[in-house]
Formats: structure tokens, sequence, C-alpha cells
């Protein structure tokens, strides 16, 4: 096994909020420990709820961000500081594709403009020959290059900002719930586009999304996100077959299922979590069905199972397991 | 401090959205009639602003019993009121454009480091801004020249001062939220080095708002400009601006009132016809800016 | 209550500190300050001295401390006209600045809030037109040019009033009327943008709907809200009532601090224009704590946030 091109270690991201003007200032744990690994062609689904950390571990592994404690290793190199020179020629390499491509566009400036533009600032030759390539690929047609943002289709618009991150040939690209804000009609189309351009270009890609199915399609791992934490991660058919954590339980049985009714569906009780009031424990223990008392006491670690999945649940290794429960 | 000067567009004057009204026309038209006359002051004006005549001194105009050779009269040393009305015009047009392209420049880019480093440079911004806001511009503007003495480069880059914090405050706040989540990350993350970021991609997305807050801060620096030379410390003579003609003007208001008259309605049409062009333009452009 | 006026008033000695160290820095920049600020035809000695007291031979930030020091003592250095204590020749002219700033301000608030609430009330009246334009007029006619105005009309054509100088309260009446209309027509503006803004709020609405007659929504809801952005700009008014007195009292020759500011400018009496910049400052931080103090009782949210 070659040595992966991304390795994030014990990740943690706090925020301070302030509960009202004059009230104190709550530290907020965003990402509570995480840790990824990701090698060159493969793709890793990052799933959650909003709020999870998911995002925020997008942004960790680009160094857009950086982690309080933990660290970023990217070819074997930690990464450095952000607004550096050396973070910024780094971004030759790595990429990010953004929720909105409306926002992440300038509305200003003409879309060819705007592809060429890390071809610019990373001293690339031969730019409008590549412009016209990275439009082909990406679906475009060469006369879209003269078109403003507000001109095009919101998948037209997704395809560009991809054929910008995909400028520099980068090794990494995160892509940060990349259809989610797109018509539905269109968004298999813009997903097809990622993919073919994440097997033809050999990418590591890490796909943020919330929607588990989305992440099935073309994600090689899959790992569920749960306040901060990574509670599930495995190989995609198998983690939505037969998920271990009962978290991971209740999004699959949340996917509708034609040959399924609604009757085995886990309905989650409790309110929505909120990193500020984070739970003793297993984070997810309130609204677990399965609880035992330990759950409120002890962290699960995140652990490999003899199936090659790793689950961060006490009721999920095998025989502790079923002792705890018994017990119970 | 820019409340004060100003206020809310009258909501009444807001009714037609799509033509222009008929006093915004005016006020073009006006705007444009004085850029000609700055343009063009050297061919159209009849004589020199220092040709003295002291056989024709304190002529009135032609309505109040002139003659055609002085048309609007003519002052104490039997100088053309006209052509050095038509030479003020110019200079206090100047002063006041670079005065605020000044101001815009220094604000914006203090604007621009203070969203940019953060952190202890933008609260010193921040205190800057606070206390330029705080402080009569006036009576800043005359104590500098006080310790300088005046002269006309002083002058401009004094009234360029005036207002600055407000294109700080502006800038600061739109680079802060442009580089949080939008366009300008995107870029950021691009490896686009600060300068291109704000150079090439922020401030064409801020410039409408800079200009309506020059449009505004316009009329306030010719009444700073005027007020300062009508107290005979902004532009000295020989050199000639509105301000300046009236402050001299004073001293025959008795007894040649056309002096001073003249360049006293050119300022108050001016500041009259920006202000209403810079309301307009903020309705239009930029109604969250108030 | 205690740690928010403290929290002012930390503020209020910054802004000082800011304009002394202003003064400090155009200062050094402008030249060597002993022959500056003694008049020109002072003795070696007495320079000498003065470099010594003002330390002008040790390290700038020595100087800066010094500087600092000498004016909380209250040494703000001679007039170079008549040698005399800056100080005093501000304090003598004062009295005359306050007899056309009060009254002027006085004016300012008793037309300029009516008004604009008046305004803000029969909204497209005829009324609420006039005030708007007037307001306009206010804004774009520069104090020097209505003063001198006034002077042509009532002074030279009519022959009612007299032009300048400060025999009686008849020569202060135009200043007095050239120094508060411009506010007034500001203040007029601003306050009945502010009522409007208040008028539109749903508690408004809510207030009427629930049946309170429209006298007492208007008294009880719309005023004391719409008071508190109208206090800002008064507050600014009363801290830049000398900013204005400077062309005012130059216009009509009044012979108060702002005319003194004018000719110490032009004589670059420098210990002069330091001492009224002082007090300028002074005067803008004092009307400051005052609104702050203001909101406190205006605003209840304000006042129990800061309890808290």
């Amino acid at each position: 096994m070659t040595s992966p091109l991304l390795r994030a270690e014990g990740l943690v991201r706090r925020y301070s909020s302030r509960q009202g003007v004059f009230g104190r200032v709550v530290p907020v744990r965003a990402l509570d420990g995480v840790s990824l690994e990701l090698r060159k062609g493969e793709t890793l689904g990052l799933v959650g709820e909003s709020g999870c950390g998911k995002s925020t571990t997008g942004r960790l592994v680009l160094g857009l961000e950086a982690p309080d404690e933990g660290h970023v290793v990217f070819d074997g190199a930690p990464m450095p500081a952000s607004n550096t020179p050396e973070w910024r020629r780094l971004r030759a390499r790595m990429q990010m594709i953004h929720q909105d491509p409306l926002g992440a566009l300038d509305r200003r400036l003409p879309i060819g403009v705007q592809i060429e533009e890390p071809l610019v600032i990373h001293g690339h030759g031969n730019r409008p020959a590549r412009v016209a390539s990275l439009l082909d690929e990406v679906g475009l047609r060469p006369e879209h290059a003269a078109r403003y943002p507000h001109e095009l289709s919101g998948g037209q618009r997704q395809r560009a900002v991809i054929a910008r991150a995909l400028a520099t040939e980068p090794e990494l690209i995160v892509a940060d719930e990349p259809i989610s804000a797109l018509d539905v009609s269109i968004q298999a189309q813009v997903m097809n586009v990622l993919a073919d351009a994440q097997a033809r270009h050999g990418l590591a890609l890490l796909f943020v999304s919330h929607d588990l199915r989305v992440v099935r399609q073309v994600s090689h791992r899959v790992a569920v996100m749960y306040l901060g934490r990574i509670v599930e991660e495995g190989e995609p058919d198998a983690v939505l077959r037969d998920p271990a954590h009962f978290y991971t339980r209740a999004l699959v049985s949340a996917i509708p299922h034609p040959s399924r009714r609604d009757a085995k569906r886990i309905v989650l009780k409790g309110d929505p979590p909120s990193p500020a009031a984070r739970p003793s424990g297993c984070a997810f223990h309130p609204r677990c069905s399965a609880a035992i008392p330990a759950c409120a006491q002890q962290v699960p670690e995140l652990k490999l199972r003899p199936d090659g999945r790793k689950v961060a649940c006490h009721l999920a290794h095998g025989e502790t397991a079923a002792a705890l429960q018994r017990a119970a | 401090m820019s409340i004060a000067l100003s206020p809310a567009t009258p909501v009444a004057t807001r009714k037609k959205r799509g033509g222009i009204p008929p006093m915004v026309a005016f006020a073009l038209f006006w705007i444009f009639a004085m850029l000609v006359v700055a343009a063009t002051v050297q061919w159209i004006a009849p004589y020199s602003y220092t040709a003295l005549d002291l056989r024709a001194r304190l002529q009135p105009p032609v309505f109040m019993g002139g003659t055609w050779t002085h048309i609007l009269g003519t002052d104490e040393l039997g100088r053309d009121v006209m052509s050095r009305l038509l030479y003020s015009i110019r200079l206090s047009l100047l002063i006041a454009f670079g005065a605020t392209l000044i101001g815009a420049a220094f604000g914006t880019l203090l604007g621009f480091l203070a969203a940019h480093l953060r952190g202890f440079v933008e609260q010193v911004v921040l205190a800057l801004a606070d206390f330029q806001a705080s402080m009569p511009f006036l009576i800043l503007a005359l104590s500098v020249l006080a310790f300088f003495g005046s002269s006309l480069t002083l002058l401009v880059c004094l009234l360029g001062l005036h207002g600055w914090e407000r294109y700080a405050r502006i800038s600061r706040g739109l680079a802060i939220s442009a580089s949080a989540q939008d366009y300008a990350g995107a870029v950021k993350q691009l490896g686009a080095s600060p300068w291109r970021v704000y150079g090439r991609h922020v401030l064409p997305n801020i410039a409408s708002t800079l200009i309506v807050s020059m449009t505004l801060a316009f009329p306030e620096i010719i009444l700073l400009e005027s007020g300062l030379s009508f107290l005979g410390l902004g532009v000295q003579p020989p050199e000639t601006s509105l301000g300046n003609m009236v402050g001299y003007g004073r001293e025959y208001l008795t007894r040649a009132p056309w002096i001073l008259l003249a360049p006293a309605s050119v300022i108050v049409l001016t500041t009259l016809s920006v202000s209403l062009l810079g309301d307009w333009l903020r309705d239009r452009l930029d109604p969250t800016l108030r | 209550m205690l740690r928010f006026l403290s929290i002012r008033l930390l503020r209020a000695a910054l802004t000082i500190a800011l304009v002394v160290t202003f003064a400090f820095v155009v200062l050094r920049m402008s030249g060597d300050p002993a022959l500056l600020i003694m008049s020109a035809d002072a003795p070696p000695e007495a320079i000498a001295a003065f470099r010594k007291a003002w330390g002008l031979d040790e390290p700038l930030w020595n100087q800066y401390l010094s500087y600092f020091g000498a004016i909380l003592h209250g040494d703000l250095g001679q007039s170079m006209r008549d040698g005399r204590p800056a100080i005093e020749l501000v304090a003598e002219r004062i009295p005359a600045t306050l007899a056309l700033t009060v009254p002027a301000l006085i004016l300012k608030i008793g037309i300029g809030i009516p008004a604009g609430i008046f305004a803000a009330l029969h909204r497209n009246s005829f009324l609420d037109r006039a005030v708007m334009v007037t307001a306009v007029a206010g804004f774009t006619v520069p104090s020097f040019v209505l003063g001198l105005l006034l002077v042509l009309v009532f002074a030279v054509q009519l022959g009612w009033l007299p032009s300048g100088g400060q025999e009686g309260w008849r020569h202060a009446i135009l200043p007095i009327i050239t120094m508060g209309a411009g506010g007034a027509a500001i203040l007029a503006r601003f306050t009945r943008s502010a009522m409007l803004e208040v008028l539109g709020q749903p508690y408004i609405r809510t207030a009427s709907a629930k049946g309170v007659s429209w006298r007492a929504v208007v008294r009880h809801h719309a005023l004391p809200n719409a008071a508190i952005p109208t206090v800002t700009i008064v507050g600014f008014m009363v801290g830049s009532l000398l900013a204005g007195a400077v062309v005012v009292e130059s216009v009509f020759s009044w012979p108060g601090v702002g005319r003194l500011l004018v000719v110490a400018v032009a004589n670059r009496d420098l210990a002069v224009v330091q001492c009224i910049l002082l007090l300028v400052a002074a005067t803008m931080v004092t009307a400051n704590i005052i609104v702050d103090l203001l909101y406190g009782f205006l605003d209840p949210r304000l006042r129990s946030g800061v309890k808290a």
C-alpha cells in the first residue's frame, strides 16, 4: 500500500461563541479529534447533518484554517501556515469546490477569465488553449467563456467552478456539497462531470455531503460524522447495507426506498445536536434507541472491526458489545 | 459625521424609479456645465483672472445697469468678475476632486488593511476612524494650517483627509464579508496574493458603493474648501477660488454685492446638484448605504 | 452603571490623548517648537529655558511624555502676540461665544425637532414638503453665504439690524439665526426620518390596532424611540458648536473663540491654536458622555444590559 496523499490526525477546531452582547464566551468544539487518510485516486465521502463539522474538516485539510490541535500532512510534508508563499504555491496542487457556485464566482468577470485566473496566478503558459480544453472537459461550449456568471444556469456555473478547480491539475480536491444548491434535474449531470474528472486525473477527492445516496455513487470509502467526530467509516455499499453505528442506521433508514415501507424507519428522537452543549460520553446517546449507561460516561473510540469497518460505538464491536448489552 | 450631512432621502422623490427626475436632470446639467467650464476656462473666459482695469472699478453687472464689456461687473481692482468666477470654478472643482480621490484612496486602503490584518491594526484603524468622526473636521484642518501655513498641495491633502473614515468603514466591512465565504475566499484559495484578491476582485465589486460615497462627500469638501478660503486660510491670492471670492467680496457687500453673489450662488447650486445626484445614485445603486 | 461610566471616561481620556498626540506630532513636524511657540523676539535665555522646560534636548519619546505632563499641569504656552498665557486669552473669549452658541442651539432644537416630528406625522403634506426643501437648503447653503445674505437683506437693504460687532443684543440676532438655521434644517430632516422609521415598526401598528389612541401611540411609543437617534445628532451639534462659531463669528466680526482661532491660525499663534483645539476636544468628549448617559435613560435595554 502506498503512503497516503493526505493524512489528517486528531484535528480539533474550537470556535468561541458569545451568548448575547454582554454574555460569557462559550467555547464550541466544532471538530473533536478527526483523523482521516486519502490516497491518490481515491474518493472519500464525508456525510453528516449540518453543523456536524464536515465542512470544517474540508477547510482544515486544505489548510484554509489551522487546527487548534492535530495536524495535516500533504504528500509527506506538513501543511504550511495559511497565506504564506508556500501555502499559496501549494494551492496549485489542492483545490476546493464550493456549494454555491454563484457566490464562488466573481460576478464582474466573464467565466473564461476566472477559469484562467489560477493559471495566471501559478504562472502557467499556453493559457487560452488550456482554458478551451477545460471548458470542453466540463461540458461547456467555447462561447460560454465570454459569459458572466449571472448569464449562466446553476449547473453551468458549477461546471465553470469545477473547470477552475481543475485548471492547475491539482492532486486533491475538496468538494463541499457541490450539487446541493442545484436543481435536482441537473445534479446527476454535474455529479458525473466531477466523477469523470476524478477518474481521468486520478484525483484524491474529499466529497462532503449530507446525502448518503450521492456519496455512495462516487465514493470508494465513506465516513459518517456526528458532532465533530467520525462515528463510522467503511465501504459505501457495506455501510448502506449494514450500518453499524446507530446514527448511521437512522441516516440509512431515512433514505426513501421503493421496496420498503416506512415501518422500519428509525425516527431520531430528542433535540438536534449543538456542538455548544455536547452530551457526555457518546455524543449520540441522548438520541440513541439502544443506549446503555456506559454510553453516557465513556467516549467510544473509532475502532477497526474484523470486517474492515471502523465504528465508534460501544455496542458495535462483537463480544464486548454483547457483554455490555447483557449487563445493561 | 455622515448621518448629519447625508440624511435619508425624502421618500417623496423615490416614486419614479425608471426615468430621471427633473431635479436630477437639472443637477446633471449643472454639473456638466461646471465640468465644461473647468475644462475650457482658458478659452471661454473673456479676461485673465488677474487682469486689472483700474478705470472700471466696481462696475455693476449687465442686469444691474452695467455694460456688456463686464457681464457680471468688476471688483474693487477692476478685475472681471465673470472671468474670476470661471477660474474659481476650475480651481474649486480641482481641489474638491483631488481631495475626494485622496480621501477615497486613503480610506479604502486603510479599510482593506484593517480587514486583511485584523487584530491590532484593525483596532487602531477603527479607533482613528472614531476619533476622526468625533472631532469637527474644520477645527482639525485649521490647526494643521496654523502649524504648516497654507499651500495648495497641503490644502488638497488636508481636505483629502476629510471623510476617509467613511471609506475605511465601508471597505473594511465589505471586504470582511467578501472574504468570509464568497468569491474573495474562493480566489484566495486559488492561491492569489492579497494584492490580487483586493485589487482585482474586492475593489471592483465594492466600487459602486465607494463611488456613491464619493458623490456624497464631494459637496462637503466643496463647502469646506470654500469655508477655509472664505476665512482667508484656504486658497491664497493671486489664485482664486469660490470661497476666496466670497471672502474678498464681503468688504464690498454694501457697494458691490454682485462680487459676492455670483460665487455664492455657484457654490450653492453646485453643492445642491452634487447632493441631489448623490442621493439619487444611492437610491438606485446602493439602497443599503444610508 | 459604574462599569459603563468608567468605559466612557476611558474612551474620553483616549480621545483627549489622541488630540494631544495630534498636536504634538503636527508641532514636531512643523519645525522647532521653541521658536514657534515663543515669540520671535524672545530673548535667547528664554528660548533656552523653554527648551529645557519642555525637554527639547531629550529623546522624542521623553519629549512626548513631558509635553503631555505640561499640558496636564495646564501649561499651554504663551500667545506670541502679547505674551499672555494662551489659556487666559481663550477663556476671556468664551462668554462671547456662548452668547451666540447657546441661543443658536436652543433655536436648532426648538425649531428642528418639532418641525421634524410635525413633518413625519403629516407626511407628504405641504408643510412636510416645505420642511424638506428648507432642510436641503440648510445643508447646501454654507453658513457664510447665509450670513452675508442676511446682512445684505436686513442690514444693508432694510437697515433693521446692525451688520456686525458686539454692542448689544440686536447685534447678536443675525449671527444666532445664521448659526441656528443650518442646524435646525439638518435636525428637522433627521428627526423626520427617525420618526418615520419608528412609525413603520410593527409595535406601532400593534399598539394602534389594540385601540390605543393615535395621540398616545405617538407620545408613549413613537417619540421615546425616535428620541434615541435624535439625541445622538443633538450631542454631536453640542460638541461641534465651537466649530460652527468659527465661520459665523468671522462673518459678523464677533469677538469670540472662533474669531480668535481664525486670527491665531493666520498669525500662526500656535499656543492659542493648541489651546482651542483642546477646548474643542473637551467639549466634544463631554457632549459624548452626556449623550451616552442620556441613552441609558432613554433605552432601558442598554441600561439593564450594562448592569448585567
